[in-house]
């Protein structure tokens, strides 16, 4: 997790022909994890206006209807409405809900991870130890245990998702940061007198930037498959706003008559993580200036 | 090496000082509380909750009931659940077994399979089994637990019929066949995800092993290749594992949350979630804190076994 | 109205006892075949599948439904109710009446004789010592009682002998006899010496006189209870009791249809499995109705609900045949009452819903609310929209919930739904009447009295300074009026009417427009005998005493 600390970035305007970028387009996983993101996102944003039915327009004669039943090619839910229409509804906040999680816990993490690791010191160490106070439980624990008591509305369950998961990038952030803290450009910065906020998020956060965008990608992933969690165990986003965790909430008691309540979601949710780690992943070989290497 | 010990005991009560902080005011912070459960009972008024919260000492200021608390858990009283009265270290001492016995369980599957995943792609790199393994282990990292969970009692139980849906044993049965087949499942499930990250990181450490000068000079020895693996890439390989499995316990546990769940697997897991939708505090912040230990004392061993192991690494 | 009929002459006979009638020579009939087997050696073993786990095992301290599970096995109250309202005599020997000297013509001077080959589990003989100890622990300043009502009207407790005791009341109170029908007693030597009685070890390892002793617990997993060879009474026909506690309800179904459970308690099987169930060999499937009645309920202090004609329109917009038939298979009844159809006093006569949007819009329009831009209606800068709560994670309300969503809209009436997490839901949210509107299961009984004054009197809502749970702040001064008149008369016959007055009014008000009467479906294995259901108690077990295997 040392990459870029030699090459320093390319100039912005050429930065679709850089190495980096050339090194991530021939990378073919991270391609289908770029194919999978966009696929969905399209189908979560797009299929709404497609489809015939409305996710909330319930029919209780049209309950249970297998995967192929007229129109409904996914089939219908215990209320008889549409589980396409619904999961491309419930993508979109899972989708949401992942994106706006990754970046509020990017920036704070990066904001502790550039404060800790430039101070250092004692501030430094108390950031860091709350850092490890937080790691120092299952996110899961600490999740459900916010989420209990507090309103479950999507912009709630995207905050305490940021809450739990702002913890790595500080991390990685702050070692980046402490290794780049005495190096001759912070020096000369320091000389020309510049106050600390702009050494900070001015000319060391730059350099970090690489490594904070594969963080992020692989947030994404890890604040779907949170919502996922916490909605499945019935204290994330409630009906009758859909999403992927709570469409598979109770799907257990149908497993028996109506599989596809369960299948079809799961597979959505599996899709779109293993696309953002597809994609973080290809990032990490890309910005790793010795996969060339290798 | 007795400093290092007392440097990082002093950073584990300062950590779990924190924790409990945390937990104390997510819990305590939030509306309703632990007597909320019984105002549907019928003949139940306000007057009477009201009375009970104040016998309870519910009413008391926060801080005041923080403090109380954490005063007696430095005495080793971890307080007493609200639901039965009984202590909090009984309680979870009471569904340790379940959860050890499921984590235990699929580690070992997941150390295994994974060693051996790991060892032979990174041995053959670029290989057909290691770009499928890699993928592999990608996609299996990307899905819910508990949504494989559902997948797997749908297949073995409802279609098959193979293996029981969910719980530990059979009431009446009980004997080591009886669990065995209870654990298949969740243990496997909860293998997973496991079997992933411990491949990945095997093949990566084989791959840094396997690029040193000794394995070189091991070779040029004239050693056989498997003489080479199994005696010098695999030993060192597997010293970074030990910090792995320190890392991976908090997962470990927040997966088996979920797995016993799926499972109805009567672990700590489960207290969590049934203490939580009761609002037994006590019992919560007991497992939090628990759990925090667990993690702690975990990381603690890891990295004192890595010292112990590997000669070049120096505690400071 | 069968049970109308049987309990005719009874209720004469009891024409003046507090509370509802007191029957004792129903006795052998309700226990069954109970007398014929008297002699019976206690033989095998019943597993009791709940799907919530027993943890409160001291009577008197705050406790949930399923808890009861266990109390009514270990325990034994004076006197109980029987499935069609009468008492029978357990620990007493007769239930008082004023014709038995047991209370006196004002409903004020009670006298209880009690047995005197009655024995504690431990081998401690009971006494009339342990029944005033447990009347008086119930209003301990420093135990966590969770219930003082009825209780804090006694005084001058006085044991006279070790078989009688007597006390009395400081002003009539109808419910009480229910209320002591409900009230275990426990054994005053458990707690001596004991400094904090909400921690004493009793509270965790029970001593009862009941029809089953204390064995184990494993928590998070079982209970398990052996039969009291010393029972004083009927029963028990079993060796073992096995409670399991099994969360999830598809799991207890299923290890009741592989056999691993031979009875299914506490929130039994599913409406949607019941069609399943019933075909099952070997297994008797029931469905019985419950106490608990099924509603949405309004805050009657917000604006939009103060209209009559609004809540009309809300009801007429519901199609309750259609949740009940979809959503819970039929299982449940549609109900116009708060009050069970099984009891005494039940209205049957009430007005019977229709569903109808049409006349819906019709009454809206006829009271004002007018549709705006967003089809919303709107009255004096009233929007005709509210919020509406229940419990977050109860799958099947929730489905009925946006099913009343979709209908509220097509009128033209905006429902968003809110749901909480059970901790904020019940806490201030719900006491405090802080919700628009709610979907609840409520029981306003205390067993089969028909008092409901903690419900419907104007003075019983938190949210106006009163205690109590009258969470719509439904106040209505010919309800309060009737409430108290009801409290105050003693025969069953007398109170009838008021009942189904008060019954009357509140269909005509509609402070919560009343949806289903919620009905369980038990299972057991053909073979288990005596498993009779019981309207006045909440749970299962509250004949455990009589189940046995043929």
């Amino acid at each position: 997790m040392t990459m870029l600390t030699e090459t320093p970035l390319p100039p912005p305007d050429r930065w679709w022909r850089s190495r980096t970028m050339r090194r991530f387009l021939r990378n073919r996983l991270a391609m289908v994890g770029v194919a999978l993101i966009v696929g969905l996102t399209l189908a979560c944003f797009v299929g709404p206006y497609l489809l015939p039915f409305d996710d909330l327009y319930i029919d209780l004669r049209a309950r249970f209807a297998p995967p192929g039943t007229g129109a409904h090619i996914f089939g219908t839910d215990p209320l008889g409405r549409d589980i396409a229409a619904r999961l491309f509804q419930a993508g979109q906040i899972s989708l949401l809900v992942g994106f706006f999680a990754m970046l509020m816990s990017t920036v704070v993490g990066t904001v502790v991870g550039v404060v800790a690791g430039f101070r250092g010191g004692w501030m430094g160490a108390v950031l860091m130890r709350v850092v490890d106070a937080f790691l120092s439980f299952p996110s899961i624990f600490l999740l459900l245990a916010l989420a209990a008591f507090i309103e479950p509305s999507p912009i709630m369950i995207t905050i305490i998702i940021a809450v739990t998961s702002w913890m790595e990038v500080a991390r990685i952030v702050e070692a980046e940061v402490k290794s780049l803290r005495d190096r001759d450009f912070v020096m000369a910065a320091r000389m020309l007198g510049l106050p600390a906020w702009q050494i900070m998020f001015r000319e060391l956060l730059p350099n970090v930037i690489g490594p904070i965008i594969v963080a992020a990608t692989l947030t994404v992933a890890r604040a779907i498959l949170l919502e996922a969690y916490v909605s499945f165990l019935g204290y994330g986003i409630q009906p009758p706003l859909p999403s992927w965790g709570n469409m598979l909430n109770g799907a257990q008691q149908y497993l028996d008559k109506a599989p596809w309540l369960a299948i079809v979601p799961g597979l959505a949710i599996t899709a779109a993580v293993a696309g953002f780690n597809f994609i973080g992943d290809g990032l990490r070989d890309a910005l790793d200036a010795r996969s060339d290497q290798r | 090496m007795l400093r290092y010990l007392l440097l990082r005991f002093w950073q584990s009560i300062v950590l779990l000082f924190l924790v409990s902080l945390i937990g104390f005011m997510v819990l305590n912070l939030a509306p309703g509380g632990p007597l909320s459960q019984y105002a549907l009972t019928p003949g139940m008024t306000k007057e009477a909750l009201d009375r009970i919260a104040e016998q309870m000492g519910l009413n008391r200021p926060l801080p005041i009931q923080y403090l109380d608390w954490f005063w007696n858990l430095l005495q080793g009283d971890w307080g007493k659940s609200y639901r039965d009265g009984r202590p909090v270290l009984e309680i979870i001492g009471g569904h340790l077994f379940a959860t050890l016995l499921l984590m235990g369980s699929s580690t070992l599957v997941a150390v295994l399979i994974g060693t051996w995943i790991g060892i032979h792609s990174a041995v053959r790199q670029g290989s057909v089994f290691d770009y499928v393994t890699t993928v592999g282990a990608m996609v299996a990292l990307s899905i819910p637990t508990f949504w494989f969970g559902l997948i797997a009692i749908f297949v073995f139980s409802l279609w098959l019929g193979w293996l029981p849906a969910g719980n530990m044993y059979t009431v009446g049965d009980g004997s080591a066949a009886d669990y065995a087949v209870h654990l298949i499942m969740p243990s496997l499930v909860l293998a997973l995800v496991n079997v992933a990250t411990w491949s990945r990181y095997m093949r990566s450490a084989t791959l840094d092993v396997m690029s040193q000068d000794f394995v070189r000079t091991a070779r040029a020895k004239g050693l056989t290749p498997r003489r080479v693996l199994m005696k010098h890439i695999v030993g060192n390989a597997l010293v970074p594992m030990i910090t792995l499995a320190g890392l991976q316990l908090p997962t470990l546990l927040g997966g088996a949350l979920v797995t016993e769940t799926v499972f109805t697997w009567p672990g700590m897991g489960r207290l969590f979630l049934d203490s939580l939708g009761y609002n037994d505090y006590p019992v919560v912040m007991g497992l939090l804190m628990f759990s925090a230990v667990l993690v702690l004392i975990g990381n603690l061993a890891a990295d004192l076994l890595v010292a112990l192991v590997d000669p070049r690494i120096r505690l400071e | 109205m069968t049970e109308d009929n049987r309990l005719t002459t009874t209720r004469r006979q009891a024409l003046l006892l507090m509370g509802a009638a007191g029957v004792t020579t129903l006795v052998p009939s309700l226990s069954g075949l109970g007398a014929a087997h008297a002699q019976e050696a206690p033989k095998g073993q019943i597993v009791l599948g709940f799907s919530q786990e027993p943890t409160v095992f001291n009577p008197h301290l705050p406790h949930i439904e399923v808890d009861e599970g266990i109390h009514y096995a270990i325990f034994d109250p004076l006197f109980d109710v029987a499935p069609d309202g009468s008492f029978f005599p357990l620990l007493a020997t007769e239930v008082p009446t004023v014709e038995n000297g047991g209370i006196s013509a004002d409903g004020l001077n009670w006298k209880i004789t009690l047995r005197d080959d009655v024995k504690w589990h431990d081998g401690t003989p009971f006494t009339a010592e342990d029944v005033k100890f447990t009347l008086e622990l119930l209003l301990d300043p420093d135990f966590r009682s969770w219930r003082k009502t009825g209780h804090e009207h006694v005084r001058n407790l006085t044991v006279v002998s070790p078989t009688e005791i007597t006390w009395t009341m400081d002003k009539p109170f109808a419910p009480y006899a229910a209320i002591l029908a409900s009230t275990f007693i426990v054994p005053k030597h458990a707690f001596e010496g004991v400094a904090d009685k909400n921690e004493a070890p009793f509270n965790n390892a029970p001593i009862g006189t009941g029809a089953f002793k204390w064995k184990e617990r494993v928590a998070g997993d079982h209970i398990e209870l052996e039969a009291n060879a010393d029972y004083f009474g009927d029963g028990p026909y079993l060796e073992r009791l096995v409670v399991k506690y099994i969360p999830d309800l598809t799991v207890l179904y299923t290890q009741f249809k592989t056999g691993d459970i031979d009875v299914v308690g506490l929130q039994w099987i599913t409406p949607d499995h019941y069609e399943e169930a019933r075909t099952l060999a070997d297994r008797v499937v029931e469905v019985v109705g419950t106490a608990t009645f099924e509603s949405l309920t309004f805050n009657m202090q917000r604006p939009q609900f103060q209209d009559l004609k609004v809540r009309q329109a809300l009801y007429h917009a519901l199609d309750k045949q259609a949740i009940i038939d979809a959503l819970y298979y039929g299982v449940p009844t549609p109900t116009e009452t708060y009050m069970p159809k099984e009891s005494f006093y039940f209205n049957a006569d009430l007005p019977k819903h229709e569903y109808d949007p049409e006349k819906a819009k019709a009454l809206l329009d006829e009271a004002g609310w007018v549709p705006g831009d967003d089809g919303i209606r709107v009255k004096d800068g009233v929007r005709l929209a509210f919020t509406n709560s229940t419990t977050a994670g109860n799958h099947l309300r929730e489905q009925a919930q946006q099913f009343f969503q979709q209908s509220f809209k097509d009128i033209g009436v905006e429902m968003t739904i809110s749901n909480l997490p059970p901790a904020v839901m019940w806490g201030d949210y719900w006491m405090l009447s802080q919700f628009d509107s709610v979907v609840v299961g409520l029981n306003t009984l205390t067993g089969p009295d028909p008092d409901t004054s903690d419900f419907f009197l104007s003075t019983s809502s938190p949210a106006t300074g009163g205690s109590g749970q009258n969470t719509w702040v439904y106040n209505n001064p010919e309800v309060d009026a009737l409430l108290k008149q009801g409290g105050e008369l003693v025969a069953p016959e007398e109170r009838r009417p008021v009942y189904l007055k008060i019954q009357e009014i509140m269909r005509a008000d509609l402070p919560f427009l009343p949806i289903f009467q919620y009905a369980t479906i038990p299972g057991w294995k053909v073979g288990v005998e005596g498993k009779t259901p019981n309207i006045n108690n909440r749970i299962d077990t509250w004949n455990v005493r009589s189940w046995r295997w043929v």
